[in-house]
Parts: structure tokens; sequence; C-alpha cells
């Protein structure tokens, strides 16, 4: 009987079963803020347990209430979703950078991730499907502890290429070579090639569709020639950067850089490192780091400074 | 045996009360059940129906359907535990199941399937107290002039279902008594024999409502029986309680969360409305009566109905039996 027991136990065991939360599956960083970033509320690092999702990460750091059994967050340290200034304003979160497809109450933690919680408009869009404010994740550590091959793809931005990949070995990510299917995607050089990318051009359909507040309008007022294409002349852009509600809120210009992600039909996110010139493209490389990227859902390099996008509303 | 559920004439208030009265008060414990999560508020309500069955005599009512009602909380609880996994504070792990993927109990969906298994638990009692004590014929005689076939219906399935039930322990009963080396009898034919036999009994219940003249447009209401002197009480409990816990409401008695964490409030506010409907479960109670002459003029009132009532019941006008 004592065997029966003991083996029933390892087995029960052995199966991820027991009494309370379960062991230490590591650290993750919980980070809250509001307007996009702007307003930090909280950043610190928990340690996760293994039966801990990312709704439980939460309540264990804040102060919540939440609605619909429990599944979605109502408010965080008494800031609750509602109309503010005739516009919506919700929680949402991102794992390693990337918007879930379920519920912060499904969503298991696996140590490791960084959880970012933000209040924000959502009057232009409810769909933002990734950030790069979680730099260096997910490229560092995968999406929810899944690790994906991470690929540079030099669109014609040669330089900004090499210090992007730089940027990507100082975080010690392994920067794979070829085109290995379902990788994280840099998106690296002048907008007008990148913009061939179709994840890329979601960015001129406007936030709704990629999520990100900026686009590119054409400052040449012509498409070039075949022959004008083959010697490089290609079409200039100039950056635009939108405010909260998605409305053009300040030209950048052409040398202005663009970090930001997105993702296609709810695929793995992809990143653009772009700009109108190959200048503003470096621009953009340079700022590759943890210093320029953490905590904003996209930025603009505008002269040097870091212009976290969207710009807010006058 | 009866049915501990089945209706059984007594002279207690409730029963005697018009079924309008008894389903006003009844409803309003349920309605109270189901505007509330508040653990100690269904428990006062749970009380209240408990109270109102004992005081009016339904005890085997009251005690299947708390046996019943208490399995189903539990199954509730169980269920919600498995199926919900939400809630911060995780009491087991039970790893990987099919279908339902990672399984982790926490305490609040425990708490939130004890307070929906409270609520269904209330309801069940309030209606095991209802179908014991509340005359059925009288209920739909209420019905009648609203939907005269449905009533019609609702009657002859109320009277032919028992009735079936006695044939199918009597062809039992005749089965057994074959001896013990008699083949047993099969469900099956036990089933035909039944069905013929309803068959046979509902050619003769058509022919004889045709010959009582059914078919003909409904006799003016005659005999309508006077409202009970307890009406009045039951009318008072069920909106006093309906007021209180809406405004009890308003004034957030109803200060219960299971998600993330449990928090029960205990406030003054749903102290004094748990207070309110647990007595409001008293209102089935009986004054005490003086033995003395029937009442003071000697007048008797007929218990359900008039000349063409059925029943020979009579009580007084305190509501006392006082001939059957």
């Amino acid at each position: 009987m004592a065997v029966v027991s003991a083996l029933l136990c390892a087995t029960l065991a052995t199966a991820g079963c027991g009494l309370g939360p379960g062991a230490d599956v590591g650290d993750v960083r919980l980070t809250v803020t509001r307007e996009y970033g702007a307003v930090p509320v909280l950043d610190t690092a928990v340690e996760a347990k293994e039966s801990d999702t990312v709704m439980r990460v939460l309540e264990g750091e804040a102060d919540i209430s939440t609605r619909y059994g429990g599944g979605f967050v109502h408010s965080i340290d008494g800031v609750a979703e509602g109309q503010r200034g005739g516009d919506p304003y919700d929680w949402f979160f991102y794992v390693d950078g990337v918007e879930s497809q379920i519920g912060a109450a499904e969503y298991d933690v696996a140590g490791g991730e960084r959880i970012w919680w933000d209040y924000r408009n959502w009057s232009a869009t409810d769909h933002v499907p990734a950030v790069v404010g979680s730099w260096p994740a997910p490229f560092s550590d995968g999406i929810g502890g899944r690790r994906y091959p991470v690929v540079v793809e030099c669109e014609g931005g040669e330089g900004a290429c090499g210090e992007a990949r730089e940027a990507l070995e100082r975080e010690g990510v392994k920067v794979a070579s070829g085109e290995p299917e379902k990788a994280l995607r840099i998106l690296v050089g002048p907008w007008a090639q990148v913009r061939h990318d179709p994840a890329a051009r979601a960015i001129e359909a406007g936030p709704a569709e990629s999520g990100i507040f900026a686009d590119f309008i054409s400052a040449s007022p012509r498409e070039p020639s075949n022959s004008e294409h083959s010697r490089g002349l290609a079409k200039s852009f100039e950056l635009v950067a939108l405010d909260q509600g998605g409305e053009v809120a300040e030209s950048l210009g052409p040398n202005a850089g663009l970090v930001a992600a997105t993702s296609r039909y709810g695929g793995l996110p992809a990143w653009v490192v772009t700009g109108g010139t190959a200048a503003a493209v470096g621009e953009a490389a340079h700022a590759f780091d943890a210093e320029h990227l953490r905590d904003h859902y996209a930025v603009a390099i505008d002269r040097g400074k870091t212009v976290p996008l969207p710009l807010e509303e006058r | 045996m009866k049915s501990p559920f089945a209706y059984q004439p007594r002279p207690r208030p409730l029963q005697l009360a018009s079924p309008g009265a008894a389903v006003a008060y009844l409803g309003a414990i349920v309605a109270v059940a189901f505007l509330y999560s508040n653990p100690l508020v269904l428990l006062a309500a749970g009380a209240a129906a408990v109270t109102a069955g004992l005081l009016a005599g339904a005890r085997r009512a009251v005690w299947f359907a708390l046996k019943m009602g208490l399995a189903l909380a539990l199954l509730i609880v169980v269920v919600n535990a498995l199926v919900v996994d939400r809630g911060a504070t995780v009491v087991a792990r039970l790893g990987e199941w099919p279908l339902l993927g990672r399984v982790d109990v926490t305490f609040e969906a425990l708490v939130a399937g004890l307070s929906s298994g409270l609520r269904a638990a209330v309801t069940m009692v309030a209606a095991a107290v209802y179908s014991a004590c509340v005359d059925p014929d009288r209920v739909l005689r209420v019905l009648r002039p609203l939907a005269r076939r449905s009533a019609l219906t609702a009657t002859l399935v109320s009277r032919l279902v028992p009735v079936a039930a006695a044939d199918a322990a009597r062809l039992r009963d005749a089965g057994r008594l074959r001896g013990p080396a008699a083949a047993p009898v099969g469900k099956a034919p036990l089933a035909r024999r039944l069905l013929a036999g309803s068959l046979d009994r509902a050619v003769d219940v058509a022919a004889t409502l045709e010959l009582r003249g059914y078919s003909l447009d409904a006799p003016p209401a005659r005999n309508r029986r006077s409202r009970s002197r307890y009406d009045r009480r039951f009318y008072a409990v069920a909106a006093f309680g309906l007021i209180a816990a809406t405004a009890a409401r308003a004034l957030g008695a109803d200060d219960f969360q299971t998600y993330p964490t449990v928090e029960i409030g205990l406030g003054g506010a749903t102290l004094a409305l748990s207070g309110l409907v647990a007595l409001s479960g008293l209102a089935p109670l009986r004054r005490k009566q003086n033995r003395r002459s029937p009442s003071a003029d000697g007048t008797k009132v007929p218990l359900y109905g008039g000349k063409s009532s059925r029943r020979r019941a009579v009580v007084d006008r305190s509501g006392e039996v006082a001939r059957v």
C-alpha cells in the first residue's frame, strides 16, 4: 500500500500535480504604465511560480479589479477602463513585446518574460500587435518561453544593418543567416525599399492596420522611372508622426528614423528600422537599444532625439 | 409512497394563503438569491426558505430538497474548480487534463462555485416548499382565465402522471406475485403495457370531458374563493423583502468579489439585509389560537371553494381547520 501511495505521489508530482502554487520558474519583469508608456506606474521583477499566469503576476504586485469572471482587468491601482475626454481607455498587455491572443488569466508564465501593462486611449485602434518597448524581447528569450530564429533583413541599409546586428549581439542574441521559416525579422533600410515587404507596408494603411502611429508620405512629386530606380534614385519619403487619435501630428522630415514593430495576420512580429533616407536609417539603427526603446510602442529618431510614438494629443 | 414534493393540504398559513400570495412570498426569496452573490445573503435566503418550509409542515420536502440542493451545490463547486482556473490563490495543481488543459484549482473558483451552488440550493428548497405547500389546482384555477386549454392540459397531466406511476407500481407488483421461479418482467414489455393502458385511459378521459361539456364555452366563474386572511402578510413580506433587497444593493450590500481575490463584504447593509431575509422565513408562523368556539359568530369558511369543491375541509375565520 505504501509503495502504491509513493508511486502515485511520484506520478502526480511528475505530471505537475501538487498542492499550492508550485515551484519557482524564474523571474519575470512586470511593467505597468499609462499613456503609451509615457507615465510609469510600476516596474519590478517578480519571482514566478509554476502555476502563475499574467493575471496572477499582476495581482500579486498591484491592486486590481476584474470583470467577466476574472478574465478581464477592469482597473489597476484604481485606474479603471472607461471614457476620458470622449476617448475610450483600457488596459492592454504585452508579453515579450507581443500582444497576446488570449486573456491574461489564461496566459501561463514560463519564467523570463517581460510583461507590460499599459493604460491607453484606443480610439485609433484597439489592436497594436507588437511594440518595441520590451527590448531586447522578443529577440533575447523568444515569446512566452518559445525561442525563434532572429533574422536581420537588409533592404539597402548596409551600415545600419551591421549596427542592428551588433546591438542584437550585445544582448546575447544569435542572428541567424539565410531565410529560416518562422523567424523574428528585423527589416533595415530606407522606407522606399522596406515598404515592399507586406508586413512593413501595413504602416501606410494606418495604425488600425499596423498598430504603428507613424506614416511615410512621399517627398517627391512622382514615382521614379525604371532608370532612376536602377541608379538608386528611388522615391523619397518623409516620416510623419501620428497622435493617439491616429491623426497627423507632426512631420518629422526625411532625415528622421523609425524603429517600430508590427505583425501581419497574427504572425510573428516584424520590426522595421527605417527612415526616409540612408542617414535616417542610420539614426534609427543607432537607437537600437534599451535606453531609446524601453517602454515605448515605437520611436522616431529626429536629429538624435528620441520621439516616442504616438505623440501626445495637443 | 407519495412523493415528498407532492402537495399536501395542511391547515397552515402558507397552504391557506392564495396561490398568488404564496408564489409572491417564495418568489421573493428566490429573487433575493438571484439578486445577490454574497454567501451571507444566500445563506440567509436559504435559511428563510428552510424555515418557511418547516413552519408550513413540509419537513420531508425541505429535507429532500436540501439533500438534492447541497449535492447539486457540491457538483457546481467541483465543476467550477476544474473548469475555471482564474483567481490568485492556487490551492492545488492537477496537471494537464484532456480538453481542459492545465488545471489549477484556486480558492477563488471554489468560493465562486459555492456561491452559485448556494443559489441553486436556495432555489431548489423554495421550489420544493412551493410544490409541497401550494395547491396546484388552485394555481391552475388562477391561470384558467389566461390560458384555458393550457390549464386543462396541465390539470390532466398533473392527474394522469401519478395515475400512470401507480399503474406501473401495480404492474411491477403483479409481476413479482407470479412467484420466484417466474421470468423477470422486462422494462420494454412493462412500458408497452403501461402505454397501452395510458392510451385507453386517455380515450376514456376524452369521452368523459366531452360528455361533461368541456368543448363548450367556459361556464361563468362561480364560487370564487375569498382571499385568505394570510394573503396580506405574505404579500407584505414579499414586497418588503424585495424593496429592502433592492435598496440594500444600492447601498453596496452585495459587496462580494471572487476574482482575482475573494472579498466578502460584511458591512452594516449586508448584515441588516441578511437578518431581514432570514427573518422573512418566519412569515408562515401561526399565531397561537385560543381553544374556544371556531369563531365569534360561528361562521364557517370553505377552505377550497364552495359547494362545487371536491374537497370538504372547512376552516373557521381564524384559519384553523374546523371540519374535513
